[in-house]
């Protein structure tokens, strides 16, 4: 903790916290998009009825993304399990069926985002209800994220105290703005991957978006501001130390670049190339610090002896053979992915099927 | 290795084993659908494509939406919910084998991944995509799905036989056990056989002209041709299990054999209808028979997981770590200081318990029993013991892994198997509100613990199978 991450660690640990953090950092971009997107699907469905592209696209997209974020999900769980296995699983097993619940939740949410897509639902009534139900279950689930992650980090001692009680849900002053933080910092993720997608249709991307980007910005800065004061004696060591600093640095440019990126666009009344191009760095180096910076958070916590503690489990892990095949197969599936992506882009026939 | 403790939930009436279970048979016939799902699109696609079949083009939409409905999201969401129920029953083996084969785990990722692209590339842009291109996204999305089991098969076979990775431990002698190829195997069978009852369902689920549905249906029942291969492949996957557990699946344990029954029953029902029903005498089938079908191959893959999970006892991972998460080596430690001693984790209810001895007990349940016991449940141990005396129990207990060769071997200290002993008696006794220390008595204490000690020496700290190898 005494060098900028990942310098200072033992290789295993920091091999392993490299490939958590930049797996997690492509889930946060689902996430963000299928946080937002739901509550926007949500918003639309109970208020507004006008023909929005943005509305059609994130309604069309919804299910995908949802599945991806999912699927972003697993690589971090997996690295998740060898750095903190004890602290994942005391958290999972002490929130039983509470944290359980986030499955069946999510196949709600999932199967209303098809029925909202399904043209047979006719009923204002039923649709507004319907639209506000995924958001529901992606914020729920958001909700027990945080939940498990802080449970996660407690002494055992407290992890005692909390099976004593059995309680399942569990709650702390930082809880809420902390989620509120990750929350309404999904907004300018949404905004920059929903600009990409109008960009792409020739659909333009009006002040409007620019606006709530902005303000998701602001928003989420606000947040933040809310979570240094109620954890101040974790978060101020964890990030001004040298461990973290440069990270938050670095979230602190790429909201700056975003923020650069959203004004031009609200100034010029249309999305170009260039700006989209910069907030897309911006968010990038947002969330890469933002990653790190939540990892700094945790080991702080945690405490270093604690974390020390560890080290040679991650050593004994990275010890077990497998990983160059994991890199060939990587490597091969991502090219076959590239290869589905090139289909679909060239090979469309001149008339539909039968 | 010091034992790591994780918190312990009490599932009620439920046995830990029907929640995994049950999840576990659910996600397995839908990912096996998934799979075969996408081959035979990929067939459909090309009998329709080199006008083999023209009507197979009418079908592939329907089914595919069908496929992405009920699979992509049910079976993408049981599969994270597989690894977290696993938490929730076994932390311990969960850890063990994330530790052994996390970058097997990673290279599945990239398999699923490259499945889901796929899939819905081919479900949302294939009505506009050329037929070549949308058979190759068929192919791609059928391989990845196959490829996930490919992997996720090889780790689970590692928990019934481990095989060479016991003595090497080498990660592909334990990724390519002994059951790795007839587990394989008979799994892809299954796959294609899900996928034709499925959609013989969803061809009688449409409005298609009794003609079209016909062809179809016979389409799809080439799919189950290789069910032929079942016993061939059931009866090479029996070969290769421990001897133990092949005695328990045929005849050793009743609840087993049954189970087995089922599993073969169903399949030699569902091969006789489609092989000689619908392809050699031409029969069709209508949507409540293939319902029925449908069913028996879910009662097929239910009876086949329950074996499979069953024939590893008294192992989670075969000669590695117990049903109860305790590892063979710890055994002997364990006796010694007690399996509760260094348990941080309070007992819930304790107010409730008449004695220090009875929690002692209901700690120790907790610990090595709950993970397939109940109290008051589905295989009670208050029920299982109901007819034993106080003596029997303590004996029964004690040299557990001779009187039920499927038990681990006794874990803790005599103390701590007294207080189980009472514990139960307790229990079967009403839950009085007052209850004798039974070792109160400093004399007694001294003679029982001694005989209660003796037993334990006299079984061991191996388990049965163990014991009689060496003898053998």
């Amino acid at each position: 903790m005494e060098a900028p991450f990942p310098l200072g660690l033992p290789l295993a640990t920091a091999f392993y916290l490299v490939f958590y953090l930049f797996t997690l950092v492509i889930h946060v971009v689902f996430m963000n998009y299928v946080l937002a997107g739901t509550l926007f699907i949500a918003y639309r469905g109970l208020f507004s009825r006008a023909p929005s592209p943005a509305g059609d696209i994130t309604l069309d997209w919804m299910p995908l993304m949802l599945s991806g974020a999912i699927t972003a999900a697993i690589a971090p769980l997996l690295f998740l399990q060898i750095l903190y296995k004890q602290e994942f699983y005391t958290a999972n097993l002490l929130l039983f069926h509470r944290w359980m619940s986030i499955l069946p939740v999510l196949i709600v949410g999932f199967y209303s985002l098809y029925l909202l897509k399904s043209p047979g639902i006719t009923s204002r009534w039923l649709r507004a209800g319907l639209s506000l139900t995924p958001f529901a279950c992606v914020a729920f689930t958001g909700y027990s994220w945080t939940e498990n992650h802080l449970l996660s980090v407690r002494p055992e001692g407290e992890w005692a105290e909390f099976y004593k009680t059995q309680s399942m849900w569990y709650a702390e002053p930082a809880l809420w703005p902390r989620l509120m933080m990750w929350a309404v910092g999904a907004v300018p993720t949404l905004c920059c991957v929903l600009a990409w997608q109008l960009w792409y249709r020739d659909e333009s991307v009006g002040p409007g978006m620019a606006t709530l980007a902005l303000a998701g910005l602001a928003g989420a800065g606000l947040a933040a501001g809310w979570y240094f004061e109620v954890a101040d004696e974790i978060v101020r060591p964890a990030l001004f130390g040298p461990f973290a600093f440069g990270y938050l640095v670095t979230a602190g440019i790429g909201v700056a670049l975003q923020s650069l990126g959203w004004i031009m666009i609200a100034r010029e009344r249309q999305a170009s190339l260039r700006w989209l191009l910069l907030i897309s760095v911006g968010l990038t180096l947002t969330l890469l610090g933002m990653t790190v910076c939540r990892e700094a958070i945790r080991i702080t916590t945690l405490g270093l002896a604690r974390f020390e503690s560890y080290f040679g489990r991650h050593d004994a892990a990275l010890g077990k053979s497998g990983f160059f095949w994991f890199l060939f197969f990587f490597a091969l599936n991502a090219g076959l992915i590239a290869y589905a992506f090139y289909l679909v882009r060239t090979q469309q026939k001149s008339k539909p099927n039968g | 290795m010091d034992a790591v403790y994780y918190p312990v939930n009490d599932f009620g009436p439920l046995m830990k084993g029907l929640a995994i279970g049950g999840l576990g048979i659910f996600h397995v016939f839908t990912a096996q659908f998934a799979i075969g799902g996408g081959f035979l699109l990929a067939w459909f696609q090309w009998r329709a494509m080199t006008d083999r079949c023209p009507e197979c083009r009418l079908f592939i939409h329907g089914y595919f939406r069908f496929l992405v409905l009920v699979s992509f999201v049910t079976g993408a969401l049981t599969g994270v919910g597989m690894w977290f129920t696993s938490i929730q029953v076994s932390p311990q083996t969960i850890a063990l084998m994330v530790d052994e084969f996390h970058w097997l785990w990673a290279v599945e990722w990239t398999f699923f991944t490259l499945e889901v692209v796929a899939g819905y590339a081919a479900y949302r842009y294939g009505a506009r995509l050329s037929d070549s291109a949308y058979l190759i996204l068929l192919l791609l999305y059928a391989f990845a799905a196959w490829m996930s089991l490919f992997w996720i098969n090889g780790i689970l076979s590692f928990q019934l036989t481990p095989g060479r990775w016991l003595e090497t431990g080498g990660l592909w002698a334990g990724f390519f056990n002994p059951t790795f190829w007839p587990s394989l195997l008979y799994r892809t069978v299954a796959c294609g056989s899900l996928a034709a009852l499925v959609a013989m369902l969803v061809v009688n689920l449409s409005n298609l002209p009794h003609n079209q549905k016909t062809t179809l249906i016979r389409e799809a029942a080439w799919f189950t041709m290789p069910m032929l291969l079942m016993p061939f492949l059931g009866i090479w996957f029996v070969s290769v299990l421990p001897p133990d557990s092949r005695e328990w699946i045929t005849g050793g344990s009743v609840a087993m054999t049954m189970f087995l029954g089922i599993a073969v029953g169903a399949s030699v029902v569902i091969a006789g209808y489609c092989l000689i029903g619908i392809l050699r005498q031409r029969l069709t089938i209508n949507g409540a028979t293939a319902t029925v079908l449908c069913l028996m191959a879910f009662a097929a893959t239910a009876g086949g997981e329950f074996v499979r999970e069953g024939a590893r006892k008294p192992y989670t991972l075969r000669e590695i770590l117990y049903s109860n998460a305790i590892r063979p080596d710890q055994v002997k430690k364990l006796r010694e200081v007690g399996v509760t001693t260094g348990d941080p984790y309070p007992l819930r209810g304790a107010d409730g318990l008449p004695n220090e001895q009875t929690k002692l007990g209901a700690l120790a349940f907790r610990n090595l029993c709950s993970i397939c016991h109940t109290v008051n449940g589905v295989n009670s141990l208050p029920g299982l013991t109901a007819s034993w005396d106080t003596d029997m129990k303590r004996m029964n207990i004690a040299k557990l892994q001779y009187l039920k060769p499927f038990m681990p071997p006794f874990a803790g200290t005599p103390e701590e198997l007294e207080g189980l002993v009472q514990y139960v008696e307790w229990i079967q006794a009403g839950s009085p509100r007052a209850w004798p220390d039974s070792l109160a008595d400093p004399q007694t204490r001294t003679k029982r613990l001694a005989e209660i000690g003796r037993a334990l020496d006299q079984a061991g700290v191996e388990a049965y199978l163990h014991q009689k190898r060496r003898k053998e």
